[in-house]
């Protein structure tokens, strides 16, 4: 079960999706941010969000979890 | 009248020269890293309950 | 009654106008509306602009020596070197260079846009500047305005206003100057390189690098000494851990404060008679030539790195080696996801582009060194 990671240190800036949402392959899911700059990340297969592991204004680091996608 | 001869070692000693001195930061560092991996390794193995070393150990407590 | 009114005019301010100074006023509203309207650097070019708008208001002497008071903000600030050091100060203060450490080959990068600048040094002097004035102009390509600053006020002061209003004005442009260039010197596949994943560093790698950084260079280049001391300690009190509170007032207090008089200083050195002359629309022109060659020789030093790296680097990171901190990086960025969404190259941007303060630093020395 492949989860979304943070590729990038930053704050969580929106999150696109909720728990139980059906998500595809390349759907903008959480926006992160990092030096001022909005930085979009996208879904890497396709599957159902199964949990949300952050909020919105968080700080990420590099490798965290953010959703599981089930 | 320009002094072309000047012109050329200021031209060449500044590229030559910044090079120089970040080929030797990045030696540096890379020594400095290996060193500190070496200690730090080393004091972990060693004495389970020794300080509070590397960061990245205490990332995941995050969440 | 009316020879009271007469006098009154006679000694104001407005009938020694010249039109120099109308032209002057215009430069200095032109670069208020940018600061303003459309934010470029406006913590700079907000006190640069007013400051050229007060000294070329006639009979102010505001920048006369030993009288005026911009003058001695000026001569104690920037001519005896203060205010330069004090930002570098700050800005290690703010910097991490982490990513740097994790991945200390990009340190060449930050080698290979300084190269870009002793190519405008060779154009400068074609272009009939002394050799002073055209290592003024060069540093600019470093992208660094405190490094400018201190760079054209040892060598050549009278090109201090020019200089530093090119450097500040090109770094808040590097979205637009750097991503053709950047697209013309790298291939769709090559933007697309994904990159391994940097090494976690320690805080005692953290605690060592500006140790090491500081006696390195200082021992090598010793002209360097007082901006990359204060860069090197502004950092160590960062990530000691231990001096929160002068971390804080270095990056923002006393950053904040001397800002204030760069700026209107650096301002007020422009008035008519100094600015206006063929020369300054030269160094505006070399100025952009330096910041677009010092991105050019940066994204090929990456190339020419990949010929030797086994895991390869994505050549755009090479761009962020001029020291615009974090523009470049954030520009590096985008460029990258444009050609591969799953490319975030920021993190590895930052690499070259802290390389790229150091590396300018060293250059400006170097130049000081031969021309001082």
């Amino acid at each position: 079960m492949p989860d979304l990671l943070a590729p990038i240190a930053g704050n969580v800036w929106k999150i696109l999706v909720a728990v139980g949402d059906k998500v595809e392959l390349d759907d903008e899911l959480v926006i992160l941010e990092a030096l001022k700059m909005e930085t979009p990340i996208y879904c890497d297969d396709s599957g159902t969000v199964t949990a949300i592991k952050v909020k919105e204004g968080d700080a990420v680091n590099d490798g965290d979890v953010l959703l599981v996608i089930g | 009248m320009t002094d072309w001869s000047k012109v050329f070692e200021v031209f060449s000693s500044g590229i030559i020269g910044v090079f120089l001195v970040m080929f030797l930061l990045q030696i540096l560092t890379q020594l400095s890293t290996r060193v500190i991996d070496f200690v730090e390794n080393g004091k972990n193995g060693g004495a389970p309950e020794a300080v509070p070393v590397p960061k990245s150990s205490a990332d995941p407590a995050k969440d | 009654m009316l020879d009271i009114l007469k006098e009154l005019l006679f000694s104001s301010g407005v009938v020694s106008l010249t039109g120099g100074n109308l032209v002057m006023w215009l430069v200095s509203f032109v670069l208020l509306y940018l600061a303003i309207k459309k934010q470029y650097e406006p913590l700079l070019l907000l006190p640069i602009a007013f400051g050229i708008l007060i000294v070329n208001l006639p009979l102010t002497y505001l920048m006369e020596p030993e009288h005026g008071l911009v003058w001695f903000f000026y001569h104690y600030g920037i001519e005896m070197d203060i205010i330069p050091p004090l930002i570098f100060l700050g800005l290690g203060a703010m910097i991490d260079f982490g990513p740097l450490i994790a991945n200390p080959k990009t340190m060449l990068l930050g080698a290979g846009a300084q190269a870009g600048l002793y190519v405008t040094f060779f154009a400068a002097v074609l272009f009939g500047f002394d050799l002073q004035e055209a290592g003024a102009i060069a540093i600019i390509g470093g992208a660094d305005g405190p490094t400018t600053i201190y760079l054209t006020s040892k060598l050549a002061p009278h090109l201090l206003g020019a200089t530093a209003v090119s450097a500040y004005a090109y770094m808040a442009l590097v979205p637009i100057i750097q991503p053709p260039m950047m697209k013309l010197l790298t291939t769709e596949k090559e933007r697309k390189i994904v990159m391994t994943k940097l090494r976690p560093v320690s805080k005692l790698q953290k605690v060592c690098f500006p140790i090491i950084t500081a006696m390195t260079i200082m021992l090598v280049v010793p002209p360097a000494a007082p901006l990359i001391s204060m860069l090197m300690l502004g950092n160590l009190f960062k990530e000691s851990g231990v001096v929160e509170r002068l971390s804080k007032s270095a990056s923002n207090e006393l950053m904040n404060i001397v800002t204030i008089f760069l700026g209107l200083s650096v301002g007020a050195t422009m008035t008519a008679g100094t600015f206006l002359s063929p020369k300054v629309l030269f160094i505006f022109f070399l100025g952009l030539f330096a910041f677009i060659v010092s991105t050019g020789a940066g994204l090929i030093m990456a190339k020419i790195m990949n010929l030797f790296l086994k895991d390869k680097i994505n050549p755009l990171i090479g761009a962020a080696g001029v020291s615009a901190v974090p523009m470049a990086a954030r520009c590096v960025h985008k460029v990258g996801s444009e050609a591969n969404r799953r490319n975030y190259l920021l993190m590895y941007a930052m690499g070259p582009n802290v390389a790229g303060v150091i590396g300018t630093v060293v250059a400006a020395a170097i130049l000081l060194q031969n021309l001082g």
